[in-house]
């Protein structure tokens, strides 16, 4: 196989996005989802066919050097190994799988070529982050799926909302993305090359106070397109993009753009207790943080959101607990069945009538046990369900937290094990709010598209199948990820430790699903209170950015404005021209129009000259 | 020469200097022109006396030339009193003052 054809990969759905941009108007509106989805199946296609291509060390091509001047050398290269294989063939898989339910979804708007362009670019940048060998490259992907995202979240950007929700996005995780470009450019002083296999080969040379400054800042850029604290208000606004945008940007793929980048600095980020402390503690935070908002949210797709946040959160914690495989095994468990979930509440708000609110949905079960079905796998997955997929990617992580034995681990696995229960209690309040009961909406639902249901088995069985990924030694498996990833658990954890466990987190999956079940099973409406308004609000962090931040920045503003711009700059750029329109006016004077005046101007000039050469020749 | 070079230049000076008060404070059109004509008329004499004095018969040559140029500019400068004339029914100097400031 020849290693080139590895481009393709990222060239099809670019060709793709850049056809539908260019004459999607034009094209017959059968042919625009069409075009958009084959380009992505081909990439699915071809990297299941390269597969090969990624064991050992990988594959390393170069199709041309991008820049080159004074020690800058950057390719258009790839780097195709086992982590950047398992995350390729996910993300080109959960796509392929996203633009075919959108054909479905987005059958009836008025924009199909601009979605799909978009939507298509979106891969490619994805892509190029994951397939990236330089970290300019990954830097150009980087950027891409921020305004990809940004085009998507303000699809329907006749409401103001919308687009204001596509810019919140945008400039939130551009906060992010300046500390990534610092690192990038520290990295860059310190090696000299931005070549990311260099880098991570070379970092023991480095002088381990720089470490810890790098990481953070990684982290940075990490949290923000991540959506973890304290860069995550954008997620939850996020939804009003279309719902496969939802699916594809928000769930499966962009917001695992910077666990996916921390696992691919790997060997910098471990050098740093510090850095991987934080690291860690962010993601245990966020996790609570979200999955405590997700208890209060109504709208179907911010309970989701919240959920997403705190599930990356999950991965953080295993990134700063040091193991990679149980981050990938997560991201990748998570893609498959968040994805589901997404896609099920895309077809769940058909079926009530673009109603959004869970407490005006209801009693669903009834109108699509089919859709039921999917959608209690994706809930059971989320929540961690013993012997589901969400249950071992979540119990590794926590493992890991558990057996790394330090005062701080052990603190963050109680947090985790404590946000797993909470996990269990929104997932099953989200599910008996939708499925049970009666149906509180008022609108009479429209009728499925097949292509809505018939995506989602393929992502169930995923999900729910997904455990065997990385199945543990304990339940006879061989932990393949792992060994795929090249880092295969050296120690094993004690039997009693994984058994405890085992029976801790189904515990708390028990202790999560009651209290829902009690109380969301017969549901007739909620009481407002203080502490929900709280968690509705997201903690209230809107507003504490509002009064920390844009209040004092909308001040300065202001102020620059009012006294910088319109007082010095224009004052002093509008005097000098009003003092030269006023000089002007003497000299206009001059200008009569007689050409008699003029001449007469010459006939002194010419006297006076005359008399100064006179007055020479006398001395 | 009979003349002297110096009744010649004064004679000159005295010629430029009236054509350039023609040229200045006449306001009729034509009589500016022939102001025009009297100062490039002085200066065609200096050309001939410096060329009798000095004995060299270039002056006498750009003489000839001046007055062929002299006839065009002045058939030029007519049509144009003519062209004026028509526009404004005058040519009275002050009433062409669009460049004024």
């Amino acid at each position: 196989m020849d290693s080139r054809l590895l481009f393709l990969l990222i060239l099809l759905p670019l060709a793709g996005g850049v056809v539908n941009a260019c004459v999607g108007c034009r094209l017959p509106r059968k042919l625009v989802a069409p075009l958009a989805i084959g380009t992505v199946l081909g990439s699915f296609i071809l990297s299941l066919s390269c597969w090969s291509l990624a064991a050992g060390s990988g594959t390393q091509v170069t199709l041309f050097p991008w820049l080159s001047s004074a020690g800058l050398q950057a390719d258009i290269g790839l780097l195709f190994d086992p982590l950047s294989a398992s995350m390729c063939l996910m993300v080109t898989g959960v796509a392929s799988l996203i633009h075919i339910y959108a054909a479905g979804y987005m059958a009836h708007d008025e924009n199909p070529a601009r979605f799909f362009a978009l939507l298509n670019l979106f891969v490619f940048a994805m892509l190029c982050i994951i397939l990236a060998d330089n970290l300019l490259l990954l830097f150009l992907g980087w950027e891409g799926v921020g305004f990809c995202s940004y085009g998507l979240i303000g699809f329907w950007y006749e409401k103001p909302e919308n687009a204001l929700a596509g810019r919140k996005a945008f400039i939130v995780t551009r906060i992010g993305d300046l500390f990534f470009t610092i690192a990038l450019l520290w990295l860059f002083s310190l090696f000299g090359t931005v070549e990311i296999t260099a880098i991570n080969q070379r970092v023991l040379e480095l002088d381990p106070g720089v470490i810890t400054p790098l990481v953070l800042l990684l982290l940075g850029g990490a949290c923000g397109k991540s959506a973890q604290m304290p860069l995550m208000t954008w997620l939850p606004d996020a939804m009003a993009g279309p719902t496969p945008v939802s699916a594809l940007i928000h769930a499966a793929t962009m917001v695992t753009a910077g666990v996916y980048l921390l696992c691919r600095m790997f060997p910098l980020v471990s050098l740093s207790a510090t850095g991987m402390a934080v690291i860690a503690c962010v993601g245990a935070f966020t996790a609570l943080y979200a999955a405590s908002c997700a208890v209060a949210q109504r709208e179907i797709k911010r309970v989701l959101a919240y959920s997403t946040m705190s599930q990356i959160g999950y991965m953080f914690l295993a990134v700063g607990v040091g193991s990679v495989t149980a981050a990938i095994n997560h991201l990748l468990v998570h893609a498959f069945f968040k994805a589901l979930l997404f896609m099920g509440a895309g077809a769940l708000i058909h079926l009530a009538g673009d109603e959004n609110d869970i407490y005006k949905m209801g009693g669903l079960r009834k109108k699509n046990p089919l859709l039921f079905g999917l959608f209690l796998v994706g809930i059971l997955c989320l929540a961690g369900a013993p012997f589901s997929g969400g249950f071992f990617s979540k119990d590794a992580i926590l493992l890991a937290a558990f057996s790394r034995g330090d005062g701080l681990a052990a603190c963050l696995w109680g947090v985790g094990v404590f946000t797993a229960g909470l996990t269990s209690f929104y997932s099953f309040r989200l599910l008996y709010l939708v499925f049970f009961g009666e149906y509180r909406g008022e609108h009479a639902g429209h009728k499925l598209s097949p292509l809505l249901i018939w995506t989602l088995p393929p992502l169930a069985l995923l999900g729910l199948f997904g455990g065997l990924l990385n199945l543990p030694h304990l339940y006879g498996g061989h932990e393949m990820l792992s060994h795929w990833l090249g880092s295969p658990s050296t120690t094993e954890p004690p039997f009693v430790t994984e058994i405890g466990l085992l029976v801790l987190m189904s515990l708390f999956f028990i202790a999560g699903w009651l209290p829902a079940h009690l109380l969301y099973r017969n549901f007739t409406g909620e009481k407002d209170a203080p502490w929900r308004r709280f968690l509705l609000q997201g903690w209230r962090f809107d507003a504490l950015y509002e009064q920390l931040i844009l209040r004092p920045y909308r001040f300065i503003a202001q102020f620059c404005w009012i006294a910088g711009d319109r007082g010095l700059i224009d004052g002093v750029v509008e005097g000098i021209g009003r003092t030269m329109l006023h000089w002007g006016g003497y000299i206009r004077l001059l200008a009569t129009g007689q050409i008699s005046f003029y001449l007469q101007g010459f006939a002194w000039g010419l006297l006076l000259m005359l008399g100064w050469l006179l007055l020479k020749a006398a001395v | 020469m009979i003349v002297p070079f110096q009744h010649l230049l004064i004679l000159a000076s005295l010629l430029f200097l009236l054509g350039l008060m023609a040229v200045l404070v006449r306001r009729n059109l034509i009589m500016i022109l022939i102001g025009v004509e009297v100062m490039l008329n002085a200066a065609g004499l200096v050309l001939v006396g410096a060329s009798a004095l000095w004995q060299q018969l270039d002056g006498q040559v750009i003489v000839i030339f001046l007055m062929a140029l002299t006839s065009a500019e002045v058939s030029i400068s007519l049509a144009m009193v003519v062209y004026l004339n028509r526009r404004k029914k005058t040519i009275d100097i002050r009433a062409f003052d669009e460049l004024r400031g």
